[in-house]
């Protein structure tokens, strides 16, 4: 080792990048070198000074405006998908592709008439009384378009479309009755059927599968009474499932929407002495925009007994 | 069938469980406390990895929590880099974007870490390219009065113990620093960030910057000569 390999290797050596060995032997050489030593000092002196130059963790408000935009920006994208996707779920590509094709629009024709036939036949088949729960086919499964619960009988009638619009009934235990609601609670255009979906799925909180798919909704549906149900649903969940009362927390900090958020505050007030809903709290008794959840968030924490 | 829409909502914790992504949960295992960093990151990785094939399939819950993971790291960077919130946001943006229209194209061959770095670090790298053709310098303004001001000297320092002069003292320092770090190219620049500010590892910085070790070390060492060097100067 000489002195131009320290000066090669000084800032290797304080980033911690180099080898055990070489580390030692470096910091020997320069133990008995003093321009070395000198080198090391001023190496050492030049990253403290660049270090003047802070890095900053970007504040929770801006890491949350730019999400919003980014997640403005993937509601008007779509993932690149296999030519065989394209003809199973995008007819409109497919039909701006017949304008300017003529045979292809000869082929959709006869592929859509024979298609048609078969789909016909089959519902002659079929008998339309009381529908049972089927196998379903969840490729042929075009969404949800209703969803009933009888008071009565306590069964859930889901409406969903396929080649041909379909029924299912039963209780919400049924596993195919369970897994169309879950579906239509995460993927369903029209916010009615994801409501009603929530709410039927209310009374099955102590499945798992059911909680996780209420947290989705709570933290990612687009409507607020979507949100608010699911919510109320998860709320019996706040002591005993970590992950429901972190989503019910986001919803606190987060929610665009007054109502979920005050939701939210009453439903984590029975865990309100966990570390992590007081500091939430404090953050709103101190600088929320609103009055009432300012408000509310001191009298919680008021409330509370305090630590010695 | 239309897409689902997606939200994203401020991560209020760390290792807040996956919504929507089945199977994405473990059950919990009691590891030793020496094997708690190897083994927290093959989980990680595993974790990653079965996230990208949900994205890959059009899970677009299991993109989101991709996202949800690095964004943090990703906005730090682009705006330590640009010093702009506005030009770190676009980067910030362009970068999932792209991610999300490329995702079906990752082939696992490097780390998803080191792949949304890879996409950052381009963009970074195209900002200072532009930036270096319009000469410009982000950090001085003009405000309405024609009057320039350093950005940077607006920045008060809020930590516990600073007092105002120091205070003073730290932001010419730092705009100083700002002005120095110009004199880098935009590649010594980006490696100077990613190991001094970001404190990557530079075998990380040549992966990500598809290049080896060695050139990742020889940039920094270049940099590095040239930052002191332009530092004497304005001392």
């Amino acid at each position: 080792m000489n002195c131009e390999w320290v000066r090669q290797n000084v800032t290797l050596y304080l980033y911690g990048e180099l080898a055990d060995d070489a580390q030692h032997e470096l910091e020997q050489h320069v133990a008995r070198c003093q321009t070395c030593a000198a080198e090391l000092a001023e190496q050492r002196e030049f990253q403290e000074q660049m270090s003047a130059l802070p890095v900053e963790e970007p504040t929770a408000s801006f890491l949350a405006a730019s999400r919003m935009r980014l997640q403005e920006a993937l509601e008007h994208e779509h993932p690149q998908r296999a030519w065989y996707q394209r003809l199973a779920f995008d007819p409109t590509a497919w039909l701006r592709q017949v304008r300017f094709s003529p045979a292809l629009a000869m082929v959709i024709f006869m592929v859509g008439f024979g298609g048609g036939l078969g789909a016909m036949y089959q519902s002659m088949r079929h008998n339309p009384g009381t529908p049972q729960p089927e196998n379903i086919n969840w490729q042929a499964i075009g969404g949800v378009t209703a969803i009933e619960k009888d008071p009565a009988t306590n069964e859930v009638k889901v409406q969903y479309d396929r080649v041909a619009p379909g029924t299912v009934q039963g209780r919400v235990s049924d596993p195919k009755v369970q897994d169309l609601l879950l579906y239509a609670a995460k993927s369903n255009e029209n916010s009615g059927v994801r409501l009603s979906s929530v709410d039927a799925l209310a009374e099955k909180t102590d499945d798992p599968r059911v909680r996780e798919t209420l947290t989705y909704a709570l933290r990612y549906d687009s409507n607020p009474g979507v949100r608010l149900h699911s919510l109320e649903g998860l709320a019996a969940y706040v002591k005993d499932d970590i992950r429901v009362r972190n989503a019910v927390l986001e919803s606190l900090l987060n929610d665009s929407n007054l109502g979920v958020r005050s939701g939210a505050l009453h439903a984590l007030e029975p865990v309100k002495a966990d570390s992590s809903v007081r500091m939430a709290l404090e953050q709103l008794a101190k600088d929320d925009p609103s009055d009432y959840m300012r408000g509310e968030s001191k009298r919680l924490l008021a409330a509370m007994p305090t630590v010695y | 069938m239309a897409a689902e829409a997606i939200a994203i909502a401020l991560t209020v914790s760390p290792g807040i469980a996956v919504a929507g992504v089945p199977g994405a949960e473990q059950a919990p295992t009691v590891i030793p406390s020496h094997e708690r960093g190897a083994a927290e990151q093959t989980q990680r990785r595993m974790n990653d990895a079965e996230l990208i094939r949900e994205a890959q399939r059009g899970n677009q819950a299991a993109f989101e929590e991709l996202v949800r993971q690095y964004d943090g790291p990703v906005l730090r960077l682009a705006y330590h880099m640009t010093r702009s919130e506005q030009d770190a946001q676009d980067i910030y943006q362009e970068a999932f974007l792209k991610a999300y229209r490329n995702i079906g194209s990752f082939r696992f061959e490097c780390s998803f870490y080191t792949w949304i770095y890879r996409i950052v670090t381009n963009l970074c790298l195209d900002h200072l390219r532009k930036r270096q053709v319009r000469k410009e310098d982000s950090g001085v303004v003009t405000d309405s009065d024609g009057e320039t001001f350093d950005m940077l000297d607006q920045v008060a320092d809020v930590r516990p113990g600073a007092s105002p002069e120091k205070d003073l003292m730290r932001r010419e320092l730092g705009s100083r620093i700002a002005k120095v770090l110009e004199k880098l190219t935009p590649r010594e620049r980006m490696v100077f960030e990613m190991k001094h500010y970001q404190g990557l590892k530079l075998r990380t910085i040549g992966e990500i910057l598809n290049t080896t070790e060695e050139t990742a070390k020889n940039t920094l060492f270049r940099g590095t000569q040239k930052l002191r060097a332009a530092l004497r100067g304005v001392r």
